[in-house]
């Protein structure tokens, strides 16, 4: 008995004793604040993270939905985005926080980069000043859309403490500006150009990249046009220094070929994807092409105001003297782009499997099977009757998972800023018509000799802002257009509509969608996120909110 | 009193192992016998059950001698020979006293009877018993009688409403989904869930508990009662003790089954299809818009009638049923208890995802606990195995009820050739095909539990006790999506998705404690010193695969493994979440009892906690707590009044408790690579990210007064029992908010918040027998209120978006509240529409919303908005009625919450919901129009339009519904057969019954189950999203029940 007290008391003193378990427990997959720059694949995957983190499918496809271009009509999962076209927000719309948000990550992203990244002594002087530069435009590109929104914004030019995010204040305009520009031609002198990437980095930012986003940011300042020329013929004139860019041949193969996507000598900085479940994909396509081709529903659909748009391929608008446009036959004879980028009722539609079908959406035209794609008021159908095209993913996998890149600039918008500019400055001419809306009309597939010339009749301002929509149309250009042009007020007042399947009474016919409204005295700015303004005392709200 | 002792009954046992022990003592005794010339007395004192009863004091009668029982019952006492012819006297507190007469025994063994029974209850308390009468702490107990004939699967299931602020929601009735648990409410914006410890093993998981193996609980709700948890308790701790073995009991065996049919109670119903069609025609022209049928159509689709598109289709009548056996007993050394259970709860989903058994929940259970005695040692072992298995669908609970509710009543969900049809509204997926042909998802979860402990009575008053234990958890799911093709387009789980699975986790529990007892005459002291760890480690993997065999599932040309979804164990994503996790908790814990005279209790406990989840510096937290309890009724003044009041006792309590409850690792900074984050020339890339961490992190500290007391009359067959408490919780870990997004990332959790939690519990039971009938009535009621009072270094607010309305935190205010605009009634007239604030730049129409302009600025905004109710229930009660006749007894039990909000979004609230629905119920046709200007809701208008801007997009109380409810939960009548029949065919006792459950609900919500609620127990408001309404419907259950002994 005795010997079995004195087992049970050791049992208990080494149970004891064993159970004082040490207590520094540490993940094993981790880096530490003391080692993480040193090793060159973390910096490159802090730089790809950077990447990663500039922009994303829903900013680009939903910015929209915020335009006259298209209406959307469950914008719960985009922070609300539909209230924003719709102008019925207020300061604590998600939308707004979760776009500040998004930048101010990547801003910090890149602070922590450019502060950390000269710990590294084994990537080599210049790929990490190449990096350094790759950085600075991100870091500008934050500053800039942020600036776009919200007018005077916190700039940050290095990493902030959380006592100092409790009291930034909003640094003037003009300094973010002049911040933006001078850092993306600081990193337009240490960016190689596209031609001097090694294959593997293609879709890196180049120098092209670096000046093409400084001549947008220019251009929507309005009073900068000279600049934004300079820059542009930098661009247009030195191919050897900034990189040799041109039109793609096909219009709609530079969305929706996937060879054509991904390599081509056109667009200048893209949101780059790659294909499969293992890639880095996107999906939003599965809430707005027609409903055969595998949508699930439409939650993006194109207007009939953009439809109007197209010009004729005469090159007249549709409401000019003498365009030819026959409203019964809406669609023929018109600007091919409006085919290529838009879906409209009996339109031809080429699927995934290779095969082609008719896409009918006008209520009650269908003669083959139930009516997928046709226009009705209630269900998932698209609500302008409308449906997009431009960017379909001939390779997508199921539920429209897709890796085509999608372009943030593209040279086509270098050459519509440089017409845009030059007009601004009336010094447009035959010469520079040439050099741009001639090319991108010819580049278009018009043939038709009064599209393609300078023309003599007509508002070239009324031309060219055409052509920059109509070319740029789904690539999330045209709500930043109408704002910097002040035209939202106009544009986002009254009904925004679809085709012309109601009732003849009303709108002469033409889908009432939506009901916008548009308060110029404050609505060309956001507000700044409430929880924000709650926050910092220093943080002034735009006026008006 | 002396009637009392002339009528007792004792029973006097030789106890062999006792004698043994006895004889080795005899030298000593010897040589003590020639200097006192006394006689030596041994014995055992046990209660009626058999169960040692330690500390009972011992006198002979007339003199001032006398001893106390040890650790297990066992007493020594020296009599002088000239006391030989006397009695020995046996009092302990809760038992009547009881005298013996020596008469020249050398071994004396005693039986207490229990006094009355509410103070006789032995109350198992954190690492010990005690009797409920001398507690200090606010402790209930729920026995096995409350629990054993609910046909439930869950034990959380049967203890609602059983003990006051014992808080538990069934968020969703799908069969193996857990339950919202908490104590008192809630004290911490973080997890809320209680501490549960099992058989004195902490972490185990009490949803795979048996409940038939259930043979207490115990909820620990102050900090006198719980403190000796230290870091874990401040939540409350629930202490389960399963069933063992008695000593010295005919073995016996008894079976218990209950089979029954579960009906879905679907509380929806849809408008016909013709007057939803009328309803839409009536929203666009509201709005401005062309109608959409013309009055021919909606003629046809009057004459068409109704299709089969509706959740009614999904759902079946489905069997729940269980079957339990056990066996226990015991000899004079050894006891034990064996179970084995069977529960199989089927899902109301019809299909079976195309092969195999339906949809549905199993459990099987085994447990084993033996207790063996070997002179000084007492060893005990409790071990047991829990499989369960649940085959689920494939899409989601959340995704059917959507669909089938937002679709018209004009579509079916098959043609007549059986093919599955889409529709214009649900273009995607057809349900029906789903549950049918979807595949489906296994889970099958073993666990294995133990507990060795063994405790060593060294001396008489000094007892160690070891114990090991823990659980080991390995959870594996098996998931296959099938193909489903539907007419005229439209097709499910084309990706042939097939995934496996595995999370495992072990929990190591060891603790050590030494207790020591000692009477000095009216002084009793009792110690408890210990030391403990716990040790959790966690780790998981996947492996998915797309585009597999359609037929097979298995590998072949084109199928891939999905990188984003297969992972090792030593994977973490781009949030920092990873795959294995490693925690540890070492600890010092002691209490010291002391009472005077069986009438003053004071009570001292503490814990040191050491935790691997914080740094090296903020790593150990002390919770110490005292307690007092004062026995009035003990007192000789108030031996007149002991017929009137039985008992009277106050307690009262104070201590601070403590809490770890965030994710390990989070006060380091750590980088990390993950894959698939960029892609250059058409090839992926890796990404880094980072994940900040706060060396500072340390515990929760709650503060916890609680004052109570215990009352009985009219012999004890009246007992009340109130409790008061108020508790404040600081250094409560959040992430902090009072910095802005400009800072760029998020926070790990910080020491930051502050909660005050007060509120009240009254229980009443009474007994009424008359000659042969029995009635119990048992009443319990509760109420708790929490306030805000920090939230984050100095922010007083955070309002976080969830749809169409918001959650609210406000310093001063109940930690989390629905947040919005309030409503005015409506808009009646034009003059009204130009005169009353609009929401800025809003058009509105006559039919409108309004809003009330807080701040009387003239235009409706941001400012205007204010809390709008308090989602957290408060009043809950329960009411048990038992009656008892002969052979016959019923019980009924009703259980309810008096005051909730319950804030619902979604196609059941709003009309042609967000263009995502595109039905009307019947329950939203109470439209405002200018003969009903007191609608509930708001004139139809088009999606997009203003008005439906003004009124649907506007977060406001349109949303709210009343969440209150009565239910009548369970009701068992059971008729016992008379055992002189059933002895014949072997049959101890033999109890037939009907159960009944659900049966009727009391609430004004009247299209979902009262219980729905988008929060679990981690009350992150930033991780939840509102309440669509899509829960899988509550249903009755009637069944019958045999119990059998044997």
């Amino acid at each position: 008995m005795k010997n079995y007290i004195k087992l049970f008391i050791i049992t208990l003193l080494v149970v004891t004793a064993s159970s004082c378990k040490k207590l520094d427990l540490v993940p094993t997959n981790n880096f530490t604040d003391q080692n993480f720059y040193t090793t060159s694949e973390n910096v490159n995957n802090a730089l790809n993270n950077i990447y990663s983190g500039m922009y994303n499918s829903d900013l680009y496809f939903y910015n929209d939905a915020m335009s006259d271009n298209a209406y959307t009509a469950q914008g719960s999962s985009y922070g609300n985005v539909d209230q924003v076209g719709a102008g019925t927000f207020t300061s604590s719309l998600p939308k707004f926080i979760n776009d500040w948000s998004l930048y101010y990550q990547g801003i910090k992203a890149c602070n922590l980069f450019l502060a950390g990244i000269d710990q590294n002594k084994t990537l080599g002087a210049d790929v990490i000043a190449r990096m350094k530069g790759e950085v600075r435009f991100v870091r500008a590109w934050h500053h800039f859309n942020l600036m776009k929104w919200w007018g005077d914004v916190p700039l940050l030019s290095a990493d902030i403490t959380p006592d100092e995010a409790k009291v930034v204040a909003r640094t003037p305009r003009a300094t973010v500006l002049s911040f933006i520009t001078s850092e993306l031609e600081a990193a337009a002198a240490v960016l190689p150009s596209k031609d001097k990437y090694a294959a593997a980095d293609n879709g890196r930012i180049t120098n092209g990249a670096a000046l093409a986003l400084e001549a947008r940011v220019l251009l929507y300042e309005g009073n900068r046009m000279q600049d934004v020329v300079t820059i542009c013929e930098k661009l247009m004139n030195n191919p050897a220094t900034y990189g040799q860019y041109a039109l793609t041949s096909d219009y709609g193969s530079l969305f929706s070929d996937p060879a054509v996507n991904k390599t081509n000598s056109e667009s200048m900085l893209s949101l780059q994807y790659v294909s499969g479940v293992a890639g880095r994909t996107w999906a939003d396509g599965f809430d707005f092409y027609p409903i055969s081709a595998g949508s699930r529903t439409n939650n993006l659909a194109p207007t009939q105001e953009l439809v109007n748009d197209y010009i004729m391929n005469n090159g007249k608008g549709i409401s000019d003297a003498g365009s030819g446009y026959n409203e019964s036959n809406p669609y023929a004879n018109r600007d091919p782009r409006l085919t290529a980028t838009i879906v409209y009722d009996k339109a031809s539609f080429k699927n995934a499997d290779g095969t082609t079908q008719i896409i009918y959406i006008k209520p009650g035209s269908d003669p083959n099977r139930s009516a997928l794609n046709e226009y009705s008021p209630n269900g998932q159908v698209s609500a302008t009757g409308y449906y997009w095209r431009k960017y379909f993913d001939p390779n997508h996998l199921p539920q429209f998972v897709s890796g085509l890149n999608l372009h943030l600039i593209r040279w086509a918008e270098v050459l519509l800023d440089y017409a845009e500019a030059k007009n601004s400055l009336a010094q447009m001419d035959a010469s520079t018509w040439n050099k741009t809306i001639m090319v991108l009309r010819q580049r278009a597939g018009f043939t038709d000799p009064n599209a393609l010339n300078f023309p003599t009749t007509g508002d070239m301002t009324t031309i060219i802002r055409r052509e920059r929509r109509t070319e740029l149309a789904m690539e999330g250009i045209r709500t930043e257009d109408i704002r910097r042009w002040k035209l939202s007020e106009t544009v986002l007042n009254g009904y925004v509509h679809g085709a012309k399947f109601g009732d003849p009474t009303i709108d002469n016919g033409y889908l009432r969608v939506q009901k916008r409204q548009f308060d110029p005295s404050k609505n060309y700015l956001w507000p700044i996120p409430l929880n924000e303004v709650n926050k910092d005392p220093n943080l002034k709200q735009n006026p008006g909110y | 009193m002396r009637q009392i002792a002339v009528a007792m009954a004792f029973t006097v046992l030789l106890n062999n192992a006792y004698a043994e022990e006895g004889s080795e003592h005899t030298g000593e005794t010897k040589s003590d016998k020639q200097h006192l010339a006394s006689i030596s007395v041994t014995g055992r004192v046990s209660d009626d059950q058999g169960q040692p009863l330690p500390g009972v004091s011992i006198g002979i009668v007339g003199t001032a001698l006398g001893t106390v029982t040890d650790g297990n019952g066992n007493y020594k006492l020296s009599i002088p020979e000239a006391y030989a012819n006397k009695s020995l006297s046996f009092s302990y507190l809760g038992f009547a006293k009881q005298e013996v007469p020596i008469g020249g025994n050398t071994i004396i063994n005693v039986k207490l009877k229990a006094d009355a029974k509410a103070l006789n209850e032995v109350v198992v308390v954190g690492y010990g018993t005690q009797t409920k009468v001398s507690l200090t702490g606010a402790v209930n107990q729920v026995s096995a009688k409350d629990i054993g004939d609910k046909p439930v699967l869950n034990t959380l299931q049967a203890l609602q409403g059983e003990s006051p602020n014992l808080i538990i929601q069934q968020t969703t009735m799908d069969p193996g989904s857990g339950v919202n648990l908490n104590i008192r409410g809630l004290g911490t914006l973080g997890d809320n869930t209680p501490l549960v410890v099992i058989d004195g093993i902490i972490g185990g998981d009490i949803n795979l508990l048996n409940p038939n193996d259930v043979a207490s609980v115990s909820v620990l709700k102050d900090a006198g009662a719980a403190a000796i948890y230290g870091s874990r308790s401040a939540n409350g701790v629930i202490l389960v003790t399963t069933k063992s073995g008695k000593l010295n009991q005919k073995a016996s065996v008894s079976f218990d089954a209950s089979y029954g049919i579960q009906n879905p109670d679907v509380l929806v119903k849809k408008v016909s299809a013709s007057d939803n069609a009328y309803y839409k025609n009536q929203s666009l022209i509201n709005s401005g818009l062309p109608p959409a049928y013309t009055p021919e159509q909606i003629q046809q689709l009057a004459a068409q009638g109704n299709g089969t598109w509706d959740i009614n289709h999904l759902l079946k009548n489905a069997p729940l049923h269980s079957e339990n056996m056990s066996i226990s007993g015991g000899g004079e050394n050894s006891s034990y208890f064996i179970s084995a259970g069977y529960q199989d709860q089927g899902s109301n989903l019809i299909g079976n995802g195309g092969s195999g058994g339906d949809f549905g929940y199993k459990k099987y259970n085994l447990r084993l606990n033996q207790t063996a005695i070997v002179g000084k040692f007492k060893f005990n072992v409790v071990l047991s195995y829990v499989k369960s298995q649940n085959k689920t669908n494939t899409v989601g609970d959340n995704n059917i009820f959507a669909d089938a509710n937002r679709v018209p009543l004009n579509y079916s969900w098959q043609d007549a050739n059986g093919n599955y049809l889409t529709n214009p509204i649900a273009s995607q997926y057809n349900e029906k095909g789903v549950l049918e042909h979807g595949g489906y998802g296994l889970t099958n979860n073993d666990q294995l539990f133990g507990n060795l402990n063994g405790t060593l009575n060294i001396t008489k008053d000094l007892k160690l006790t070891g114990i090991f234990g823990g659980t080991i958890n390995d959870n594996s799911q098996f998931f296959r999506r099938e193909q489903v093709n539907y007419l005229p387009s439209g097709v499910y789980g084309d990706d042939h998705t097939v995934f496996d699975n595995s999370y495992r986790n072990q929990l190591l529990n060891t603790q050590v404690y030494a207790e020591y007892n000692k009477q000095i005459k009216d002084h009793k002291f009792k110690v408890l010193v210990g030391v403990s760890n716990e040790s959790y480690s966690s780790n998981a993997f996947q492996l998915q695969q797309l585009y597999t065999d359609p037929q097979l599932g298995i590998p072949t040309t084109g199928t891939t493994i999905d990188a984003q979804n297969s992972y090792n164990s030593n994977y973490q994503d781009a949030s920092g979440n990873r795959a294995t996790q490693e925690t540890s908790l070492n600890s010092l814990f002691g209490r010291a009892n002391y009472s005077f005279k069986d009438r003053y209790f004071l009570e001292g406990n503490f814990r040191e906690d050491a935790s691997s989840k914080f740094a090296a510096g903020h790593r150990t937290g002390f919770f110490p707590s005292g307690a007092a309890s004062w026995l009035v009724t003990e007192e000789p003044f108030m031996a007149r009044l002991k017929n009137t009041v039985n008992l009277l006792k106050f307690r009262t309590s104070y201590g601070i408790l403590g809490n770890q409850n965030v994710n390990a690792y989070q006060y380091q900074t750590t980088y990390f690579n993950y894959p698939n984050a960029y892609g250059f020339n058409n090839t992926v890339v890796g990404g880094a990210g980072y994940n900040l961490g706060n060396p500072d992190l340390t515990w929760e500290r709650a503060a916890t007064f609680n004052v109570g007391l215990d009352a009985a009359f009219l012999n004890n067959n009246l007992t009340v029992s109130l409790d008061y408490f108020d508790k404040t919780t600081k250094d409560i870990l959040a992430a902090r908010q009072d910095v802005t997004a400009i800072f760029g990332a998020g926070f790990p959790d910080a020491n930051v918040a502050k909660v005050r939690n007060h509120g009240w519990e009254v229980s009443v039971a009474y007994t009424l027998k008359t000659n042969q009938v029995t009635q119990n009535f048992s009443f319990n009621v509760a109420d708790n209120q929490n306030k805000l009072e920090a939230l984050s270094f100095g922010v007083s607010q955070e309002i976080v978006n969830a749809d169409v309305f918001s959650f609210l935190r406000r310093v001063g205010d109940p930690i989390t509240q629905y947040y919005g605009y309030k409503t005015n009634g409506y808009f009646q007239n034009a003059s009204d529409v130009l005169s009353y604030p609009k929401p800025a730049g809003q058009v509105v129409a006559p039919g409108d919303l309004k809003f009330v302009d807080q701040n009387h600025d003239g235009v409706i905004d941001d400012k205007d908005k204010v809390p709008l109710g308090n989602p957290f229930p408060r009043y809950t009660f329960g009411f048990t009625y038992r009656i008892a006749y002969k052979g016959f007894d019923l019980s009924a039990f009703i259980q309810g919450v008096g005051k909730r909000d319950v804030f619902l979004r979604g196609e059941l609230v709003e009309p042609f919901h967000y263009n995502y629905g595109a039905t009307v119920y019947e329950h939203q046709t109470d439209f405002w129009a200018p003969t009903n200007p007191d609608a509930r809701f708001p004139q139809l208008a088009a999606i997009g339009s203003a008005s439906n801007n003004n009124n649907w997009r506007n977060g406001s109380d349109l949303y709210k519904f009343d969440g209150a409810y009565a239910r009548l939960k369970n009701v068992n009548i059971g008729y016992n057969l008379p055992s002189s029949l059933t002895k014949k065919i072997g049959i101890q006792k033999l109890r037939v019954s009907v159960i009944g459950q659900n049966l009727v609900t009391l609430t004004k919500l009247k299209f979902i189950d009262p219980e729905t609620s988008e929060f679990n127990n981690n009350l992150s408001i930033t991780n939840t999203s509102s309440n669509s309404a899509r829960a899988y419907p509550m249903p009755r259950f009637y069944g019958m029940g045999l119990n059998a002994t044997f």
